[in-house]
């Protein structure tokens, strides 16, 4: 059942682009929350992936003979980017400056993390479709067609 | 699904007309004289009890993601994909083991 190893591996792959969507899309959520209640500004998050330890010995575990690295979550950390301070004397937010203090988030950056998260997804998507059509098309051996 | 229709071919070479020394001699025979592991009607079970499985776990999947409990949804549509090879390649071998059956049916003897 060695075709079901390119299906995990593409399954990894997919699982961290789809964390890397649902964190940029905490990121945009967040563009433009001042303090919380503790006071604390929100940071921006990002993913960062690699190639997976566990990965090899799970699918060894599992029974595939080729045994090879899948990628994974190594963890989800918070950029210390600078505040985006904005004048707003109305804000109930504002300093004695007037200013309040948005989180430092880049939106044109957080798009392109957006579409090369989602092309990679889409990458993974074809990967695997390769994997399946090589299946199908072993199936197809000796047949009548 | 009987699988027993299959299974008288394996006798073949014990009936009283086939002579055993001669058909071990030809070497493909050979196995059916002494034959050793699982035999093919357990594989063949054993097989559909595989792709069985899959298609149930691929079912309760899909009743997961109906009731909003799925992680994710590629993983649900990579196992219905994998009970789908399954299945198709459960498929292929009944069709290769049909044309066997009606080959040695259609010998003239």
């Amino acid at each position: 059942m060695d075709y079901r190893s390119a299906f995990q591996i593409s399954a990894s792959g997919m699982t961290v682009e789809k964390l890397r969507v649902d964190v940029t899309a905490v990121n945009l959520a967040n563009v433009h929350s001042t303090k919380g209640a503790d006071g604390k500004l929100f940071r921006p998050m990002r993913v960062v992936s690699h190639e997976s330890v566990g990965f090899a010995a799970t699918m060894r575990h599992m029974g595939f003979s080729a045994a090879l690295p899948g990628a994974a979550v190594a963890s989800v950390e918070s950029v210390d980017a600078p505040p985006r301070m904005v004048q707003d004397p109305g804000n109930p937010q504002a300093d004695e400056k007037g200013f309040v203090a948005y989180p430092g988030i880049n939106q044109v950056n957080e798009m392109v993390t957006l579409m090369t998260a989602v092309r990679a997804y889409e990458a993974n998507v074809i990967a695997m479709n390769v994997a399946k059509t090589l299946a199908v098309k072993a199936l197809e051996i000796g047949g009548n067609s | 699904m009987s699988i027993e229709a299959v299974g008288y071919l394996a006798p073949l070479a014990a009936t009283p007309g086939v002579d055993a020394a001669a058909v071990a001699g030809t070497g493909v025979a050979g196995n059916a004289t002494a034959p050793s592991g699982p035999g093919f009607g357990e594989l063949l079970a054993r097989g559909l009890d595989q792709v069985n499985r899959d298609l149930v776990s691929s079912q309760t999947d899909v009743q997961s993601l109906a009731l909003g409990d799925a992680q994710n949804l590629h993983h649900v549509m990579m196992r219905l994909e994998e009970a789908k090879l399954a299945f198709q390649l459960a498929v292929q071998v009944r069709s290769r083991l049909l044309e066997a059956y009606q080959e040695i049916m259609r010998m003239q003897v």
